[in-house]
């Protein structure tokens, strides 16, 4: 009984690894094609896709672009986010509920209309379409989660560390570098890596925002509407290495600094 | 002086949310060509069966996929946080949400390749002698539903595991000490306790689903429209804002239902 | 504190005047911001022009022309160069003043296949305002070997039960509707509203044959990967590319006709650089430009220039020797005005949500 049991709790386990990974490995599989169709029966393994992509320029300069939309963009959101949870969390405001309510509101809110609504404003006010304005949206969904993330661990224990900087003299700009912001730094670093994410991965507002400099999404949206091949699997897999050793890079470096 | 700390997020959201917002109901409420006020755009969803015919399927999609990833990632997370032994449980997560990192619309892409005719699964399917046929999987409501889930186990996975990690173990002795089984220590104990972490990965769900483009949009065939479809080819097509800003407004008012009902387990609040 | 919001202020100003900079920098001389669709975007095609010229070519792709002509409205006068635009749609175009008349003896009308010029389309009020660049056939793209040729020569076969589950629609309603009208006996050119009830049964019975209705791309993948075997409203456009990776594939033009789709490219009247958007449109009507267009990565189509230099086996895949037969019986895209348009894309979108 017990060892069927462990058996259906692998075996379901197993199964759902797998349909995880089914897409993924097929496109790492089928990037290799050496011919033009990404489907079976497999005929590579061959490069020529990857040197196909990598001597694509709109490729590369989207990706350009899309790493530093990410950057930027989460910085800012990380920035706004955690001076509005620090002011919420140290001080009582008038209509705080409300407040933080409007904050968070983007949250339910879907991308597309977000990007919609920015689209229409911009028309209105005559701002043309660029890579800043689809950086406004993203700090515009990033804002939020960030806000979000840093208001809810902000506990009581961080008040009384601040509060004895307070006592020893600690100026309050010292209190906000020295003190909150290296106490906050997980929760920071958490809602920064996930702005990075979820910017690097926007597709439809960077689409109605951007003109001709785009983020590397939208370049691979066109890609794939310019016809089938191989080189969206290339592209495909290289994002996918490229994110993996991003991410595992800034594990590392945020563990480290969790064990100090 | 916290008013300075608060106004820079209030500002920006007022001016790049909520002013956005208002432009799109002004926006909606006028003529195509002309800029006349009219009820005419929401006249053409209310009154045009194949337009509100997106918002059913839109919520058809949607709630299939909901209940669809939670059922499945519920179990897994639940191995992932009781069966799998401690040292390995971060690994264990980590390559359960690997795919993640594949760009989005590639993601969608290559269910397309996986599931097509002479894709790997229908190959499988015949090679194997299971099925004489390939099945009309690509292009079909039922990839566009793949496609979601396949998104959305590893989110709520990731939501859940971290629900059933913070419940306190004693819970489950204290109701192993009342002389409770298994099977009812999770019913009336853990369930009821990760229920809110459910919610709120559900409502995620439901939010970002809805109103996704990519995913029908590669997958579904255009054998039917789902919302954010219907409100593209308004932009795409005839750049008729206007109407596309009305369709969004109906979008985001099913979207707000959904949130009043989930309302209670979404508060933000400090720990 | 004070400092730090001072700086916190200060950053913010700078990042706002940054902003301001970078969103108003206008285009430089040496850039020509184009309009266009995929098959411009094309490195093949575009880098021979800019490194001929030193200058950068910026591309913007666009669906359908309204959604084109919404983006141009949304812009600043002088933002756009040129535009890629169906030929049957150049007159929209002028009638909002946005167009260029173009130098006609500074290019090469004359060589450009009669059939194509569309002079009642492009030609307004005696000024030629767009210039057709490629044209190719929305009909029947099939695959030889699964379905019989024989069929292919008759629009009726793609109701036909024989085709259920087999068929792929391209996602455009206007040719499509074209055909769908073709098929019953109407001219595209003469559509009206009391069409449409026909013209409806018409694409619910295709639809009901249908697997999937889909994009460029989406019907070329099922195309070409063996997932239908016909595709209604395609073409060359669709088989040339493929051509060599399945030869199988071939098009059609059925006994009822089919509708011609022609793109042409138009200046723009508040346009910066006109001298320059000249020569970009006249490097595309040249016989150079012409072969790297009409083989463009994203989509094939026959050039409109006859002197294309074009090699034979292109010309072979092209069908290019076959053309003043095929225009014999090509019909225009159907060209309504906006209130038959709305119609026309609410019918398609009834025939997409037909289950």
């Amino acid at each position: 009984m017990r060892v069927l049991a462990k058996l259906l709790v692998s075996a379901y386990a197993l199964a759902v690894y797998g349909f995880i990974f089914l897409p993924v490995i097929v496109l790492v599989l089928f990037s290799l094609q050496a011919t033009s169709f990404p489907i079976p029966p497999f005929t590579g393994p061959s490069l020529r896709w990857y040197e196909a992509v990598l001597a694509d320029q709109r490729l590369t300069s989207a990706l350009i672009n899309s790493v530093l939309v990410a950057l930027l963009s989460s910085l800012a959101a990380v920035t706004l986010g955690f001076l509005a949870a620090w002011g919420f969390a140290r001080y009582h405001l008038p209509r705080s509920g409300l407040l933080r309510g409007l904050i968070t509101l983007p949250l339910t809110v879907s991308y597309l209309i977000i990007g919609m609504g920015l689209l229409i404003l911009f028309n209105w006010a005559g701002v043309p379409k660029s890579l800043i304005a689809a950086g406004i949206g993203h700090v515009v969904i990033n804002l939020p989660l960030c806000f979000a993330i840093i208001y809810s661990q902000m506990g009581d224990h961080q008040v009384n560390i601040e509060r004895a900087a307070r006592d020893l003299g600690a100026p309050e700009w010292k209190v906000l570098f020295l003190v909150s912001v290296p106490v906050m730094w997980p929760a920071i670093f958490a809602a920064f890596f996930l702005s990075m994410t979820f910017s690097w991965d926007e597709f439809v507002i960077a689409f109605l925002l951007t003109r001709f400099d785009t983020t590397l999404p939208v370049e691979i949206w066109n890609m794939l509407r310019s016809g089938l091949n191989p080189r969206t699997n290339a592209v495909g897999s290289m994002v996918f290495a490229v994110s993996i050793v991003l991410a595992l890079l800034l594990e590392l470096a945020f563990l480290r600094r969790r064990r100090q | 002086m916290p008013w300075a700390l608060v106004t820079p997020a209030l500002l920006w959201t007022l001016v790049f949310f909520v002013l956005p917002f208002i432009a799109m109901v002004v926006l909606s409420l006028l003529e195509h060509d002309g800029g006349a006020a009219t009820l005419a755009n929401y006249r053409q969803f209310f009154g045009n069966p194949s337009y509100w015919r997106a918002l059913v399927n839109s919520l058809e999609v949607t709630l299939t996929v909901t209940v669809i990833s939670v059922l499945l990632a519920y179990p897994f997370a639940w191995i992932l946080a009781e069966v799998v032994p401690l040292r390995l449980q971060r690994l264990a997560l980590v390559l359960a949400v690997l795919p993640f990192w594949t760009s989005y619309v590639v993601r969608s892409y290559s269910w397309l390749l996986v599931l097509s005719e002479n894709g790997v699964v229908n190959r499988a399917l015949t090679g194997s002698g299971l099925l004489s046929e390939p099945m009309q999987l690509a292009n079909t409501r039922a990839a566009t539903v793949i496609g979601f889930v396949h998104f959305f186990v590893m989110l709520l996975t990731l939501t859940i595991f971290a629900n059933l990690k913070q419940l306190s173990p004693s819970y489950r002795r204290a109701a192993a000490d009342l002389g409770a089984g298994p099977v009812r220590t999770f019913l009336h104990v853990i369930l009821p306790l990760t229920l809110p972490g459910i919610v709120v990965g559900a409502f995620l769900t439901f939010v970002l689903a809805i109103g996704d483009y990519i995913t029908p949009q590669i997958l579904g065939g255009n054998n039917e429209l789902l919302m954010p479809q219907l409100i593209m080819m308004q932009i795409g097509r005839r750049g008729d804002f206007p109407l596309a800003s009305a369709l969004a407004i109906v979008l985001m008012a099913v979207v707000t239902l959904a949130y009043l009902f989930c309302a209670r387990w979404l508060k933000i609040e400090r720990a | 504190m004070k400092s730090v919001l001072a700086k916190h202020i200060r950053a913010s100003a700078l990042a706002a005047a940054a902003l301001a900079i970078l969103a108003a920098s206008p285009a430089s001389s040496q850039e020509l911001n184009a309009l266009i669709w995929c098959d411009h975007a094309d490195p093949a095609l575009l880098q021979p022009f800019e490194e001929a010229n030193g200058v950068k070519v910026n591309v913007k792709e666009f669906e359908g022309t309204g959604a084109g002509l919404a983006l141009v409205e949304q812009s600043q006068p002088g933002d756009w160069d040129v535009m890629v635009i169906d030929s049957i749609d150049v007159r929209r175009g002028v009638e909002k003043g946005l167009f260029e008349p173009l130098p006609e003896d500074q290019l090469p009308f004359a060589d450009l296949f009669p059939e194509v010029k569309l002079d009642n389309y492009t030609v307004i009020d005696g000024k030629r305002y767009g210039i057709t660049e490629k044209f190719g056939y929305n009909t029947i793209a099939y695959n030889k070997e699964k379905v019989d040729p024989a069929d292919m020569q008759s629009l009726a076969s793609l109701i036909d039960p024989k085709y259920k589950g087999r068929i792929a629609i391209y996602d455009y309603y206007l040719p499509v509707i074209g055909m769908a009208a073709l098929s019953i006996g109407k001219k595209t050119a003469e559509l009206t509203e009391a069409d449409l009830p026909a013209i409806r049964d018409v694409l619910m019975k295709m639809k009901g044959n249908a697997k999937l209705v889909g994009e460029i791309v989406a019907s070329q993948t099922a195309l070409g990967t063996g997932e239908v075997d016909i595709l209604v409203g395609g073409g060359e456009f669709v088989t040339a590319g493929l051509a060599k990776e399945n030869p199988a594939l071939d098009f059609s033009i059925p006994k009822e006709g089919a509708v011609l789709w022609s793109q042409a490219l138009a200046m723009f009247k508040d346009s910066k650089n006109k001298d320059l958007a000249l020569k970009f449109i006249q490097y595309i009507l040249s016989p150079e430009g012409q072969a790297r267009l009409a083989t463009s990565s994203c989509y094939w189509g026959m050039p409109a220039n006859s002197k294309a230099a074009l090699t034979e086996e292109e010309k072979k895949t092209l069908r290019f020797d076959e053309q003043p037969e095929f225009l014999a019986r090509a019909q225009a895209y159907p060209a309504p005005d906006a209130a038959l348009d709305k119609k026309m894309q609410d019918v398609w979108t009834e025939m997409l949500q037909a289950q």
